[in-house]
C-alpha cells in the first residue's frame, strides 16, 4: 500500500445530482493534493468521508492503507483536520482548545503552538465565543499545524483570512510538505493552490472531471501564450501569413496571440524583428482561467 | 464622502483622520488585512455608529444623522451575515423590500435567476455561500445609486465570484458608484477605478488601477542557450538590465514601451529559449506597501 489516500469508485448519492459518483483519487506521500469546485460539487462530502463521519454507499476510501470508515477512531490520530464549517469544543479560550487537542494527539513541545500563535498574530487568550470569524479560522488552523500529524485534511481552510494571513498559511504549508506531511485541501483561491498543491482535481456535480499536475501552471509551462499588438495592419497581415500556432486574433486593435514553445521562441522574435510591433506581452496560463474554461466546457456552454 | 473620519476603539484599532471621497459612478477599491479598519469605515458610512471626529456623507446626507434616507438610497452587503432565525430567504426578501422602499419584482427575478439563488429555503439551513448570494440580492434589488459592499466574494465560489464581478462591471456601466472592500486582487483589480490602501486605521496609499494595468513600461525575463549569448546581451544592453544570473543564463530587462521594437530586433540576433513578463500587480504593490512599512517598525494591532 503505497498511497497515503486512495478513493476507489466512491459513490454517495443524495439525489438531484448531488453527492459524489465513482469518484477515484490517489494522493502520495509528502503530495499536496487540492479541491476545487463550486459550492455543491461534493468537496465537502469527500472530505467528510476521508475523516470517516460518512459513510461510503459504495466504492471505499483509505488513509494510510486503513479503511476511513471502519478504522476512523485510529485514524483520527493520525489526521490535523480544519473543517469547513467550524465548531468548537465547549471550552472557554483559544488556549483550552490547544490544550485539549495537545492532550489528544499527544503532547508537542509547547515553543511550536507559540510559533504559530505569534506567526497567525492570534490572541489566543479570548473566548472562543467572542472570536471573529477569521481568528476562528486561524484557531482550527493552529489546533491542525500545532500536530505531529502526518496527513492534514483542510476544508477551506483560508476563508474569512486576509491576505497577509493567507501567505503566512501558503508559507506553512510548503515548510509542512518540505517536512514530509501529505495535505489534502479544498479551497475556493486558486491563488492559495497555485501556491502550494502539486496536483489540483476539479470536481463538478460529484464527478472528478479533470486532474491537473500544477507544473503546467508555475510559470515554467514549456508552451507560452503571448500577445503582439502592432502598429500597422499590414504588419499584423505579414505576422499572420507566418506559421505560428494562433490562438485568438483581433483585427481592430492589430492584436494576435500566439502559443510559441520555448524552443521556437527565437524564430518568434526573427519574425518580429522587421515588423513594427507596439506592445509584447506574455500571457501566463492560470488555474483560474483553466477551471473556468473547464467548467462551461462540460456545460456545453461557449467559452469565457 | 468621508472627511478626516475617527473612531478610537483603543489598542490602536479603529480609525484615525480617514478621508476619500468617491466620485458619481466611480468604483472605488478598499484593502488592507482584517482589523485594518475597512468595516469600521463601511459601517460608519451606514450610520450604524457615531465618529468621534470627522464626518461621513452620502450624496449630501449626513450619514450618522439620516441614517433612515441612507438606508433606503444606498445598498449595503455586510461582511458578516447575521440574518433573523425564523425566517425563509423570500420572507427575508419581502422584509428587506419594505425596509428600501424596493417594488421592481421583475429586477428581484433577475437577479435570483442570475446568482441561481432558490430563496424558499429557511435562512438558517442555508450554507455560507447561500447566505452571501440572498444578502447580494438584497443589496442590489432595490436599485440604489450607491452600494457599499464589504467582502461580497468571500465565501462565494469560483464561477460564482466569476458571475458577480461581471456583474458589478454591468452596474459599474450603468452608473451605478460602488466602495468595495476585498480580499481578492483580481476582483478589485477587475472592476475599481481607485484602489485605497488601510493599515492600522489609517489610508497609507491610493492608486488608481490603470496606472498598475497599463504601465508603460514592461520587465522582461529572458533566458539564453548559450553563455556566450548571454554574455553578448550583456554587453549590448547592459543599461536595461536589472538583473542577470550567469548559472541560468537569464537576465531581466525593464524597458518603456516605446523601447520594444528596438528590443525584439536585438533578441532575433541571439539564441532566446525562454521569454516571459514579469507583471506588476495590484498583489505586488499591496504587499511590497506592507512589507516595506513594516520595516519601518510599525507594528500590528495585536502586540
Amino acid at each position: 500500500m503505497d498511497h497515503t489516500i486512495e478513493i476507489s469508485g466512491l459513490t454517495k448519492d443524495y439525489g438531484d445530482s448531488r453527492g459524489l459518483f465513482d469518484v477515484d483519487l490517489t494522493v502520495e506521500p509528502g503530495q499536496v493534493f487540492g479541491l476545487v469546485g463550486i459550492n455543491g460539487s461534493g468537496k465537502s462530502t469527500m472530505i467528510r468521508h476521508l475523516m470517516g463521519f460518512l459513510h461510503p454507499q459504495s466504492g471505499r476510501c483509505s488513509i494510510q492503507g486503513m479503511d476511513c470508515w471502519r478504522r476512523a477512531a485510529e485514524l483520527k490520530r493520525s489526521i490535523g483536520y480544519v473543517p469547513g464549517e467550524i465548531a468548537f469544543p465547549d471550552v472557554k479560550t483559544g488556549f483550552d482548545f490547544f490544550n485539549l487537542q495537545a492532550g489528544y494527539f499527544g503532547k508537542r513541545d509547547q515553543s511550536r503552538l507559540h510559533d504559530l500563535i505569534d506567526r497567525f498574530r492570534l490572541d489566543a487568550s479570548a473566548p472562543l465565543k467572542r472570536m471573529s470569524k477569521g481568528m476562528k479560522q486561524k484557531t482550527a488552523i493552529v489546533a491542525a499545524f500545532m500536530t505531529t500529524a502526518p496527513i492534514l485534511i483542510l476544508d477551506e481552510g483560508t476563508t474569512g483570512l486576509d491576505p497577509l494571513m493567507q501567505k503566512v498559511f501558503t508559507d506553512l504549508v510548503r515548510e509542512e510538505k518540505a517536512n514530509g506531511r501529505t495535505m489534502f485541501m479544498s479551497s475556493h483561491m486558486f491563488d492559495e493552490l497555485e501556491a502550494s498543491c502539486d496536483r489540483v482535481a476539479f470536481l463538478k456535480r460529484g464527478r472528478v472531471i479533470e486532474v491537473v499536475d500544477m507544473s503546467q501552471f508555475n510559470g515554467d509551462e514549456p508552451v507560452k501564450e503571448y500577445k503582439i499588438e502592432f502598429n500597422q495592419p499590414q504588419d499584423y497581415l505579414a505576422f499572420l501569413s507566418r506559421p505560428f500556432s494562433v490562438s485568438r486574433r483581433q483585427e481592430h486593435l492589430n492584436q494576435v496571440s500566439v502559443q510559441v514553445a520555448d524552443l521556437a521562441v527565437a524564430d518568434l522574435f526573427a519574425a518580429l524583428a522587421d515588423l513594427d510591433v507596439r506592445f509584447i506581452t506574455q500571457v501566463p496560463r492560470t488555474l483560474a482561467r483553466h477551471f473556468i474554461q473547464k467548467y462551461y466546457e462540460t456545460e456545453g456552454h461557449p467559452h469565457v | 464622502m468621508v472627511d478626516r473620519l475617527t473612531k478610537d476603539y483603543g489598542h490602536g484599532r479603529g480609525i484615525f483622520g480617514v478621508s476619500f471621497q468617491v466620485a458619481p459612478g466611480e468604483v472605488f477599491g478598499f484593502v488592507g488585512p482584517n482589523g485594518a479598519g475597512k468595516t469600521t469605515t463601511i459601517r460608519q458610512l451606514m450610520g450604524f455608529s457615531a465618529p468621534q471626529a470627522g464626518r461621513a456623507t452620502i450624496l449630501g446626507l449626513d450619514c450618522w444623522r439620516r441614517p433612515s434616507q441612507i438606508l433606503r438610497r444606498v445598498g449595503y452587503l455586510p461582511g458578516e451575515i447575521a440574518l433573523p432565525d425564523g425566517l425563509t430567504g423570500s420572507q427575508f426578501i419581502r422584509f428587506m423590500q419594505g425596509l428600501r422602499g424596493a417594488r421592481d419584482s421583475e429586477r428581484l427575478r433577475d437577479l435570483l435567476d442570475l446568482f441561481q439563488l432558490d430563496p424558499r429555503s429557511q435562512t438558517k439551513r442555508m450554507s455560507l455561500g447561500d447566505k452571501r448570494k440572498l444578502a447580494v440580492v438584497t443589496a442590489f434589488m432595490a436599485d440604489p445609486d450607491v452600494l457599499l459592499l464589504d467582502e461580497p466574494t468571500s465565501g462565494l465560489d469560483p464561477i460564482m465570484q466569476d458571475c458577480f464581478i461581471e456583474f458589478m462591471r454591468r452596474e459599474k456601466d450603468r452608473g451605478k458608484t460602488i466602495l468595495l472592500s476585498s480580499h481578492l486582487f483580481s476582483e478589485v483589480e477587475a472592476v475599481c477605478d481607485r484602489v485605497a490602501i488601510i493599515k492600522d486605521g489609517e489610508i497609507v496609499s491610493t492608486v488608481r488601477t490603470d496606472d498598475i494595468r497599463h504601465n508603460e513600461s514592461k520587465t522582461y525575463q529572458i533566458k539564453f542557450g548559450t553563455l556566450a549569448d548571454f554574455q553578448a546581451f550583456l554587453t549590448d544592453c547592459g543599461p536595461q538590465v536589472a538583473f542577470a544570473d550567469q548559472d541560468e543564463r537569464r537576465v531581466e530587462v525593464r524597458i518603456d514601451d516605446d523601447d520594444v521594437n528596438h528590443l525584439v530586433r536585438r533578441l532575433a540576433l541571439y539564441q532566446v529559449i525562454g521569454f516571459k513578463e514579469r507583471k506588476t500587480t495590484l498583489e505586488d504593490y499591496f504587499l511590497r506597501f506592507y512589507e516595506s512599512a513594516s520595516q519601518k517598525g510599525s507594528h500590528g494591532p495585536h502586540h
